[in-house]
């Protein structure tokens, strides 16, 4: 198998470019704590991102806790029970971005806003960006996933 | 699209283009995305033309017409004109681009179709031609300017055209 890199984990294959991984890890590391967004809500997303581009790697890490029962149920978030509207406006949002972001239409965004304001609809866009990247990457970079089991139904 | 922004900034404006848009809300992060960007253009083994060709074929298959509208003035000054900018689109294949402009737009391409299914011709090709380092600087370049363009296109607000305008690096 040919690959583009020689690394099997996403912070060895940054480390060729030092300068630009810190700024990346930097930005990750905001992402991550700002106060728009809560970080189990952008958990949620980044699972679902993963579900849908069947991305074993970025399925089985975990950047945040979830509440229980939300991780195993992502896949049928629609209809199980655990997930409250502000998350369902959040995932709808992110199912449309990763398949068409030209897609997205003001009532996917208007119901994040119901929740979250202007700024948490700014903050889920900045966030998906960076964590749709870096799940395309993981694919086309073919890192090796850890043998966790971890589910990758869409 | 909608061309009714989805989000509004109501800051008194400061001049620059990005913190004045509704990106200026989370200036926690914004400080961070506008580093990364300079970073990307200035400490990576690709050079500003190079880095060009990748983020407006990515502008193009995102339709971000902001994104399409703007020239970075590095670009220009390494070699990035007018002229071969237009090769970057349909034909490509065909046009008088380098080799290695070929393949940063053929690697822009794979990462929205298919990132997970590289074909082998095209992933030897890419090792034949590019250095390690400038694999995952061109990987990333993909990367950061897709979640900028989409960003953008999520925020709504998009013009159907606008006219090209050049611009120095934000900071």
């Amino acid at each position: 198998m040919i690959r583009l890199v020689e690394e099997n984990d996403r912070q060895a294959v940054m480390a060729k470019l030092p300068d630009i991984a810190k700024r990346y890890r930097e930005l990750e590391r905001a992402l991550w704590r700002q106060e728009h967004l809560p970080a189990h809500v952008l958990e949620l997303c980044r699972l679902r991102l993963a579900q849908l581009h069947r991305c074993t790697i970025e399925l089985e890490r975990s950047e945040s806790d979830l509440p229980e029962g939300k991780r195993a149920a992502l896949s049928r978030w629609e209809s199980a029970a655990q997930y409250s509207a502000a998350e369902r406006a959040c995932l709808a949002f992110t199912e449309v971005y990763a398949m068409d972001t030209r897609a997205l239409s003001d009532a996917h965004a208007d119901a994040v806003k119901q929740h979250f304001g202007d700024a948490g609809l700014v903050m889920l866009v900045e966030a998906l960006g960076m964590l749709d990247g870096m799940t395309r990457l993981c694919l086309l970079w073919q890192l090796a996933p850890q043998a966790t089991g971890a589910e990758v139904t869409a | 699209m909608s061309r009714q922004p989805r989000a509004i900034n109501p800051k008194e404006p400061t001049g620059s283009m990005i913190r004045d848009s509704a990106l200026g809300l989370v200036p926690e992060t914004l400080d961070h995305y506008l580093r990364l960007n300079r970073a990307i253009w200035e400490d990576g083994p690709l050079g500003p033309a190079e880095i060009e060709v990748a983020r407006l074929r990515n502008a193009r298959t995102v339709n971000c017409v902001f994104c399409k509208s703007v020239r970075y003035a590095i670009a220009k000054a390494d070699g990035l004109d007018e002229e071969r900018v237009a090769m970057i689109g349909d034909n490509y294949e065909t046009s008088s681009l380098s080799e290695r402009e070929k393949l940063i737009i053929a690697f822009t391409d794979q990462y929205y179709r298919d990132p997970g299914d590289l074909a082998d011709t095209l992933k030897a090709d890419l090792l034949r031609v590019f250095a390690a380092d400038e694999l995952v600087h061109l990987s990333i370049v993909v990367a950061h300017f897709s979640g900028f363009s989409r960003c953008a296109v999520s925020l709504g607000g998009m013009p159907d055209d606008l006219p090209l305008i050049e611009m120095s690096l934000p900071s």
